[in-house]
């Protein structure tokens, strides 16, 4: 297991709070907040050690595609690049959800 | 100069034939002494058909062969178009056998790249399954042939039932030139369900103890669908099957194309596409097709083989399945790979690695697998003339004389499990070739015959690439955070995605959120059985009650 | 076209909970944002999440005020540890507190669980307690409705649980037992249970058979309708004549089931026979801390004058009334019976039987004493190596007898019975549920070879996929999952740890000693109303079940929320 954090320019703002995903086989949660300090901010717990380079760069990219200033709390329990991505755009999605 | 024999293989077949006598009752071997009467007909050097399917096994028979004694029985060139069950590697370290012409070795693939370093076992060659049976007629010329097959008569006239898969040709390779076939069968009965192979192709039958060994490959339990396969299953249907337009296809195995199958009736229906795609198939009767079948999408289905389980619900079926008079699935490997090669317009299937000009492969860190029919499915026949919407749809330039293309298409996570990268520089699959000295690198489907490569960034229309770099670009673009994928500059993507050369989820109109579990038809095997009216039975290791 | 049906199977905890309440109506109580992740599983290397895999959410069904509490069977297999059986078992305090007001609140559990988390062990086995404890209380206001729909299914201590609702709704894919397969494998061998085998599986656990053998309630099809319509019909049938009461229905089922009178599926009576020839060979008693001896022992001592025989009708369960200062109580004790019908039961394991009997002794004390004032005391000696781990035990449901005994137990604290719980040897898993962990008031011997846990260490490592070392390693950090009973008494639910010169002999003033500490314990549950409630508010307690107390505490808030 291994604690990760990660700082990203941000500039808009995200209306509230959101989680998806189960910490399971292959899976992971996202828990996605407004953040206080305006950036981007990344706290992953991730079960496979030494990937510190690829989150880097899943989760970069997916603050250039969507500069908004949130706290993402992340627990992973070995989920590919690609079900990140899915699990990021399926938290933002509901985090800019209009009630 | 000594007289020219012109019937030595006849002579040879007479004199094996004496060697059998007092061992059967006309053309019914005694069960205890199968492995007696192998080794009274087996000659040195002795080319033999072991029937190793994908699916089904003569498995009493390689038991009875392996059980042989080495001193009379040895230096055979073995053709099993399927290495499956551990005898068929242990003849080789028996030292029975020296010789190994394969299509694929699932289960075995470990050991028999072992034995191949080890120098255990030599390699003719890994062939496509189309390619084996074609050869067996050409320059593999059996002397010994042993099959399965459902029942029997006294005649020797056989009946395969559903699961008839390779057997005829692989029989009558070896019946008219002059070879024993040898048939294992689970019942001899006074008269067969119906007749698969007629008795004169067939030297000799022998009870087994215990059925063929058979086993529900193609079966995908849809509860381990995962989101980003149904998201990628969304892609091929909106940005490939719906674009151009595909009638006719095949799909490989996996929980990729299991994910499209179950689309179809939701996804599918919601843009409007039934009667537009997907009606003809080139595929194994399996049950994440039922939803689809139900929903009306489906016209015909051509099986390469049975699948357990589905037997009353194919019979149920007839209109779309090729049924014979007793009522149950006539499937026939060889006739269904080279529909596979000149009849459809897509093949699509997925893959381990894939390298940075689109070829992909299977073998991968001392597993020497083989590819079964994919190479043959996943490629563009030039000799191909009939022309269709989807084909013609690959057509580039303004050549007069230009031809369509058969689509093929790959589909594949960025990574595999973990953090192991798809995409790769170079294909594990050289060095293992080097290492087994085979003459060709092991490679599944050749980059110059992909069209398409599907990941769950989005679809890389590799058709539309003019040269090698143009392709390496457009594959760069959708492999994500691997290496590889690394090396692209988000401006040189957007210039692809403008060109229409790449598209993502959004440039197809897909918003990846949509790709939940509750979108597919079934999302567990009970859901399936339920889309058969119960006709569906499924085996006991896919039921969970 | 076909039109099939909805699953609810294939929705998580929380989709569940959402699509059981009135639409709209759902609101989940801490949530993931309340951020409460277990420690205990950061300390070992494993990734917790913000939920725990309790869900809890308040909302309505068909315009009743209802709880839907909900495990998540893909985080940790559904497993309840300290924070997930404390959210578990606050909901249900505070559906208590509601209809004690006269605020009807119905509970709807939905089960996917394989019992105690092995990474928390005994944080589970207390939180299963306590769960256990409210349900019968609950129970006296509104029927608890249970749902098994599949995929892990309910296994372990959860399985008796699950026994103590009023109804257990079941799909064909759901799996109710004690002991998995795989555990029984484990423990006895791979001709008691192939647990590859899973058309046998099952045969013997799922939906079909648990209905069909009365030991769940309703068979339902896998669709939200008919999930729904199913807990509709239990909420409206109101409270039944609950399973875990019927012991002389159930007494006379189990001795039919015994080994020889039995209708077995397996080899059951030949593998019996194999373990009775064994036990000729061992003399009980002849290994190091043999189970059920030192109980066995310790109840001699204790009911030496004692007022009556011996009550209990088989061997394996000794029960004698005693007089302690002008007090009258009920000694129980399980032991070993090398005569036992039920072989796996033969070291003094809780088993079929053993649940029913002590069940009948404990509710026969209440009947007596139900119009007197003074309620007799219930000293609970232990010594339980384990559950009784066998193909016929899981076949007939010794999940439901070990529920059968908790249940008296806490019917009777709840009537004014104190129950005082002596430990003087092992106390394991599902048999210390069934008989000890209910107790108001617990002593324990001091004494290093005692063992007190949820499951052996081989079957603990198997499962969790660790080497027997690292599990030693994670126990140092976490007391929980330690099997010693230094650390069990860490987490708070012992009141007292006694050492004398030879646990295996005690001196009458060792036995003098026990006595008092017994009729103080007695004194001390009265004083705090023979409730459970103690276990968090000993010295220990603060610091080792911390979350324990956090979690009812924010809970409280937040179901007074709006």
């Amino acid at each position: 297991m291994e604690c990760l954090t990660f700082t990203y320019p941000a500039e808009k703002e995200v209306s509230k709070s959101s989680h998806v995903g189960v910490v399971g086989s292959g899976n992971l949660e996202v828990l996605m907040e407004p953040s206080v300090s305006g950036q981007a901010e990344a706290e992953v717990t991730t079960s496979l050690d030494g990937n510190r380079e690829i989150w880097n760069c899943v989760l970069e990219r997916f603050f250039q595609e969507n500069p908004v200033a949130v706290h993402l709390e992340i627990n992973d329990f070995g989920a590919t690049p690609g079900v990140v991505r899915l699990r990021l755009l399926q938290a933002l999605e509901l985090a800019e959800e209009v009630e | 100069m000594s007289e020219q024999q012109w019937s030595v293989r006849r002579d040879t077949k007479k004199k094996r034939l004496e060697q059998a006598d007092g061992l059967c009752r006309g053309k019914q071997i005694d069960t205890e002494k199968m492995t007696e009467f192998l080794e009274n007909i087996l000659f040195p050097g002795d080319t033999v058909i072991l029937e190793g399917d994908n699916q089904k096994q003569a498995s009493f028979l390689s038991e009875a062969l392996e059980n042989c004694d080495p001193e009379r029985v040895h230096d055979l060139h073995m053709v099993i178009p399927s290495v499956s069950r551990p005898e068929h590697l242990n003849l080789f370290e028996k030292g029975m056998a020296s010789l190994l012409d394969f299509s694929y070795a699932g289960s075995q693939s470990m050991r028999i790249a072992q034995m191949i370093e080890d120098e255990t076992l030599r390699v003719g060659a890994i062939h496509t399954y189309v390619e084996l049976y074609a050869r067996l007629f050409i320059d593999l010329i059996p002397d010994i042939c042993l099959v399965a097959a459902d029942e029997a008569d006294p005649e020797g006239n056989l009946y395969t039932g559903p699961n008839t898969e390779e057997t005829p040709t692989l029989v009558e390779a070896t019946a008219f030139k002059n070879g024993i076939v040898i048939a294992q069968v689970n019942r001899i009965r006074d008269r067969v369900s119906r007749v698969d192979i007629p008795g004169d192709w067939v030297d000799f039958i022998v009870e087994s103890p215990e059925p063929y060994e058979i086993k529900p490959l193609f079966t995908r339990d849809p509860r381990n669908i995962t989101e980003l396969q149904i998201l990628m299953a969304m892609m091929c249907i909106k940005g490939i099957y719906a674009r151009h337009g595909v009638q006719s296809l095949n799909h490989g195995i996996g929980f990729n194309t299991a994910a499209i199958e179950l689309l179809l009736p939701t996804y599918g229906e919601q843009l409007g596409l039934k009667g537009k795609i997907c009606s003809h198939w080139a595929l194994n009767p399996h049950p994440t097709l039922i939803p689809a079948i139900e929903s009306g999408w489906v016209k015909s289905v051509s099986a390469f083989g049975g699948e357990l389980g589905m037997d009353q619900y194919i019979r149920a079926r007839s209109d779309i399945f090729a049924t014979g008079c007793d009522g149950s699935l006539r499937s026939n490997r060889t006739l269904t790979q080279l529909a596979g090669l000149y009849a459809i317009d897509l093949f699509i299937g997925s893959t381990l690695q894939i390298d940075e000009y689109g070829n992909s492969s299977t073998v991968t860190s001392g597993r020497l697998s083989g590819f079964g029919g994919a190479p043959n499915m996943g490629n563009n026949p030039g000799g191909r003339r009939h022309s269709t919407k989807a084909w013609q749809d690959m057509r580039q330039g303004d050549d007069e004389l230009g031809m369509g293309r058969k689509l093929v298409v790959q589909v594949v996570e960025t990574y595999g499990s973990g953090v192991t990268p798809v995409f790769v520089e170079k294909l594990d699959a050289v060095e293992i070739g080097k290492k087994a000295h085979l003459p060709n690198a092991p490679v599944m489907i050749y980059g110059d015959d992909v069209t398409h490569v599907v990941t769950e960034q989005g679809i890389a229309y590799l058709y539309l690439t003019q040269d090698r770099e143009k392709r390496r670009k457009a594959l760069q673009a959708i492999a994500g955070v691997t290496p590889f994928g690394r090396g692209i500059s988000n401006e040189e993507t957007e210039a692809l995605r403008r060109e229409g050369i790449v598209a993502f989820p959004r440039d197809l109109g897909i918003r990846v959120t949509d790709a939940k579990r509750s979108l597919l038809a079934a999302q567990n095997m009970e859901q399936l059985v339920e889309w058969s009216g119960g006709l569906y039975r499924p085996p006991v290791q896919f039921k969970s009650w | 076209m076909v039109r099939i049906h909805a699953s609810f199977t294939e929705l998580s905890a929380r989709e569940r909970a959402e699509n059981l309440l009135d639409t709209g109506s759902a609101r989940e109580l801490l949530g993931p944002f309340s951020h409460l992740k277990s420690p205990h599983l950061l300390k070992q290397g494993i990734v917790p999440q913000n939920d725990d895999g309790m869900i809890v959410m308040k909302g309505r069904f068909e315009g009743r005020d209802t709880v839907v509490i909900a495990m998540e069977g893909k985080f940790q297999g559904g497993g309840i540890g300290e924070i997930s059986g404390a959210k578990f078992a606050a909901a249900l305090q505070e559906v208590l507190n509601d209809n004690q007001a006269g605020h009807p609140v119905f509970p709807v559990i939905i089960m996917d669980t394989g019992g105690v988390r092995l990474q928390e062990a005994n944080y589970g086995l207390l939180a299963i307690a306590e769960i256990q404890d409210l349900l019968v209380s609950i129970r006296e206001y509104v029927p608890v409705i249970g749902l098994i729909p599949g995929k892990v299914g309910c296994f372990g201590g959860m399985s008796m649980t699950c026994s103590l609702f009023s109804y257990i709704i079941m799909t064909k894919e759901g799996r109710l037992t004690l002991n998995g397969p795989e555990v029984i494998e484990q423990e006895a061998g791979i001709e008691e249970w192939d647990s590859s085998d899973k058309a046998f599986t099952y045969r013997t656990i799922g939906g079909e058979h648990r209905v069909a053998q009365g030991l769940a309630d309703v068979l339902t099809e896998d669709s939200r309708e008919a999930v729904h319509q199913a807990v509709k019909n239990c909420m409206e049938k109101g409270i039944p004549v609950h399973r875990s009461t019927m012991v002389e229905e159930y007494r006379a089922k189990i001795d039919k089931a015994a080994p020889g009178n039995a209708v077995s599926k397996k080899a059951v009576p030949a593998n019996a026979a194999s373990e009775n020839t064994r036990s000729e060979n061992v003399a009980p008693g002849s290994e190091k801390n043999s189970a059920g001896l030192r109980g066995r022992v310790w109840f001699e001592a204790l009911t030496e004058d004692a007022i009556t025989g011996n009550l209990g009708s088989i061997g394996s369960v000794l029960c004698r009334d005693i007089i302690l200062g002008n007090r009258t109580c009920r000694v129980l004790a399980v032991t070993a019976d090398p005569h036992t019908i039920f072989p796996r039961t033969r070291k003094g394991e809780v088993g079929l039987q053993q649940g029913w009997e002590l069940a009948r002794l404990i509710r026969q004390a209440v009947e007596e004493d139900n119009d007197s004032p003074e309620k007799r005391a219930l000293i609970a000696v232990v010594d339980v190596p384990s559950q009784a781990y066998g193909y016929l035990e899981e076949y007939h449901g010794i999940f439901l007898s070990c529920a059968a005994s908790v249940n008296a137990y806490a019917m009777a604290r709840h009537a004014g019975h104190p129950v005082i719980t002596v430990i003087v040897g092992n106390a394991i898993s599902g048999a210390f549920l069934a008989h000890g962990l209910q107790g108001s008031h617990m002593i324990a011997l001091d004494d290093e070879t005692i063992t007190v846990h949820a499951m052996s260490k081989k079957s603990a490592a198997r499962i969790t996929k660790r080497s027997i070392e690292d599990m030693d390693k994670a126990a140092d950090s976490v007391a929980a999952i330690a099997y010693d009973i230094h650390s069990f008494n860490c987490l708070g639910a012992v009141n007292t740890l006694l050492k004398f010169p030879d646990h295996d002999h005690p001196s009458e003033d060792d036995v003098r000693v026990m006595k008092e500490k017994i009729a103080e314990g007695i004194r001390e549950s009265e004083a705090n109303g023979n409730t459970l409630d103690y276990r968090l508010k000993t010295p220990n307690a603060p610091k080792y079940r911390a979350l324990s107390i956090q979690v009812r505490r924010q809970m409280a808030e937040a179901w007074r929320e709006k």
